[in-house]
């Protein structure tokens, strides 16, 4: 527990569907039992394909939607513990970055009015000190004073995305979550965005919660990844040791999956674990991945029991009954 | 600012050129009518020579053009005709009964207006099933209900039951004296004139008719502005600005509110226009000396400078209210008065 600035332990989230003409109400698991901590002062990552919950969770962990149960604990504070306004106070120090960066403004305000929005809503200094402050941090994102007065349709997308993020500095927050913030910009885009985050990072001391489907990008920018799966927390490590030898079957499928830039070293055969939500069995008793895991499709074992997240490695753990048995047959062959 | 001008400059031609239609159009349309406004003021036992006397000095036997001619320039120089039904020009009677419909559009569409924002945005910055169920109900009975109909029960229930409310008898109660005019609208020279309770009574009589009247425009703004407000509610910027602390109420009121309003403004001023235009169901049930039941007559009885200065009017206030709301427009959205000066 010691050194986590942000924890998330059991984490749950289920959305309820309205019965309606010929259809049951339906309850969705989005997220089942995640459970994560945070150091001060790292990026931690959260990879996962669309579907799996890795907006859901970060919009529970910043509280935007009330998880179903769980505990949030953000510096010995348990979040899901306070009242509505002690929350939105709360929301200065934990800010978030969008990956939508054009919906994320509001159309009809301009640069200035957007960056001084935080500020007002937390009354933070007068408007002179706000406007300045605002000054400030757009030249931090690497943007020009004389952008305070455009709106957001006169801005590329790139830019657009340094003004949210500008929007989350100027509070001056302690994590900042980024919700895939580089995954709609342009690839020569995304490298400076990147970059740009990391820089931050170290200037004003951010713990970064990251979010995203790409491994390039989350090798490239996290210091420890957690893989999800259809709301599960299949593995967590650190990145030396995810990229070097993921232990779950799953976190394979995802790195085979992954495109590989160099032809020539398109050696193997990619081995892509294919989704198919129909062969998911209901109620599921085993493991979520079964179905459709080349380790676990024909093991009992595998179809009647859950895998706990278990400690394989030193501070590397996985979901699985048979860790590292894909990647060593891998190896072998 | 030379490109804003020549904007300006557009839509005020704009505007005349759709009020000159809208003369040109009631002009010729009365015109067909096949009738003879000559005979219908001698009555039927003038004789033929009578008839066509009357009608030459009515100018009627000049070509259509003349007479359009002859009848926009006097209009402009305010003469609007004279109502041979009436017996009076027609440009008093209409300005001694504009004032009474004038202050039950004002106050219904006060009422349809600011009802229908504070329950669009009540139902929809958050989860209210219930009230949101209730308002709907409201909103889909006003605009189904027919408003004479509304009207009677409103008296039969708050008047004649209950006591609560004056019953059909104009625009005060027939004890007390009008105020002088100042403005035409009751409410305001009551209170130029500082005589509170005269003031009081007028808007003891404004109630019943302006409740009626606004039902059906509140439900038209009410069902526009709420599914609006529902669609703009989706938009991640609101979930952004909630993250950066704000409340929900905030964030719907100052971010949702102005991005999905131009629709209902643009309703509003339609529906503003037509309440300006009187009602002719509603004043007759509550027997409101206004425009409406006034007009009706006068087509009945083919009262031509009546009906034209009344479609002439209205055409006016429909192009006015118009120009307001593309004013609103640029105060509402920055971007449009941006696109504008650039």
């Amino acid at each position: 527990m010691s050194g986590a600035l942000l924890s998330v332990e059991h984490l749950t989230k289920e959305f309820h569907t309205n019965a309606s003409f010929g259809r049951r109400a339906e309850v969705v698991r989005a997220l089942d039992d995640v459970s994560f901590e945070v150091r001060r002062g790292e990026t931690f990552g959260l990879v996962g394909e669309s579907g799996s919950g890795k907006s859901t969770l970060a919009r529970c962990v910043l509280r935007l939607i009330e998880p179903t149960a769980g505990r949030i604990t953000f510096d010995g504070i348990d979040l899901r513990a306070l009242d509505a306004k002690r929350m939105r106070r709360l929301r200065r120090r934990l800010q978030f970055v969008f990956q939508d960066a054009s919906g994320a403004l509001d159309p009809r305000m301009n640069v200035g009015e957007l960056l001084a929005e935080p500020l007002e809503i937390h009354g933070v200094g007068d408007r002179n000190e706000r406007r300045r402050r605002g000054r400030e941090t757009l030249e931090l994102v690497g943007l020009t004073n004389e952008m305070m007065d455009r709106r957001p349709h006169e801005f590329s997308g790139g830019q657009r995305q340094r003004v949210g993020i500008a929007r989350a500095l100027v509070l001056r927050p302690e994590v900042v979550v980024l919700d895939e913030p580089i995954s709609a910009l342009d690839v020569s885009v995304q490298a400076q965005v990147l970059n740009l985050l990391r820089d931050l990072q170290r200037e004003l001391g951010l713990t970064y919660v990251f979010i995203g489907h790409d491994l390039a990008v989350a090798e490239y920018f996290c210091d420890r990844v957690a893989v999800l799966y259809l709301g599960h927390q299949v593995e967590s490590a650190s990145r030396e040791q995810l990229f070097s030898r993921p232990l779950h079957p799953y976190t394979v499928g995802l790195f085979e999956a992954a495109p590989v830039p160099d032809p020539s070293r398109r050696s193997r055969q990619r081995r892509t674990i294919v989704r198919d939500d129909a062969d998911m069995p209901s109620p599921l008793t085993g493991c979520p991945l079964q179905p459709r895991c080349p380790v676990g499709r024909h093991r009992k074992l595998c179809a009647t029991t859950r895998p706990p997240l278990e400690e394989h490695e030193p501070r590397h753990v996985a979901a699985c009954h048979f860790p590292g048995a894909l990647i060593d047959e891998h190896a072998a062959a | 600012m030379r490109s804003s001008l020549r904007f300006f400059a557009m839509r005020l031609a704009g505007a005349l050129s759709a009020v000159l239609g809208a003369s040109i159009i009631s002009f010729v349309v009365l015109r067909a009518v096949p009738s003879d406004p000559a005979r219908l003021i001698l009555g039927p036992h003038a004789d033929a020579d009578q008839v066509r006397a009357l009608s030459r000095s009515l100018g009627l036997a000049q070509s259509l053009p003349e007479q359009y001619w002859h009848y926009i320039s006097a209009f402009v120089q305010g003469d609007w005709g004279y109502s041979f039904t009436a017996g009076a020009s027609v440009r008093s009677i209409i300005l001694s009964r504009a004032g009474a419909t004038v202050e039950l559009a004002l106050i219904s569409f006060a009422w349809a207006f600011s009802a229908a924002v504070v329950l669009a945005l009540l139902v929809t910055y958050r989860s209210r099933p219930l009230l949101d169920r209730i308002a709907r109900g409201v909103a889909f009975a006003g605009l189904g209900l027919p408003q004479f109909w509304l009207g009677l029960l409103l008296l039969l229930v708050f008047s004649h039951t209950l006591g609560v409310f004056p019953g059909p008898e104009g625009r005060i109660s027939p004890s007390i004296n009008p105020p002088a005019s100042v403005s035409g609208l009751y409410t305001i020279d009551t209170l130029l004139a500082l005589q509170p309770a005269t003031f009081f009574d007028a808007l003891w009589h404004l109630a019943l008719p302006s409740f009626c009247l606004s039902f059906f425009s509140f439900g038209f703004l009410f069902r526009l502005l709420r599914s609006s407000l529902l669609e703009m509610g989706r938009e991640p910027f609101l979930l952004v600005v909630r993250g950066k602390g704000m409340s929900r109420w905030a964030a719907f009121s100052r971010h949702a509110l102005p991005n999905s309003f131009l629709p209902t403004l643009t309703a509003s001023a339609l529906v503003f226009a037509d309440l300006l235009g009187g009602s002719v169901l509603v004043e007759t049930v509550f027997d409101w000396p206004g425009l409406g039941q006034f007009v009706v007559q006068s087509i009945q009885r083919l009262d031509y400078s009546v009906v034209q200065a009344f479609i002439l009017l209205s055409a006016v206030a429909y192009v006015v209210v118009n120009l307001v709301i593309d004013g609103l427009y640029g105060i509402l959205d920055p971007r449009i008065r941006l696109g504008r000066a650039q």
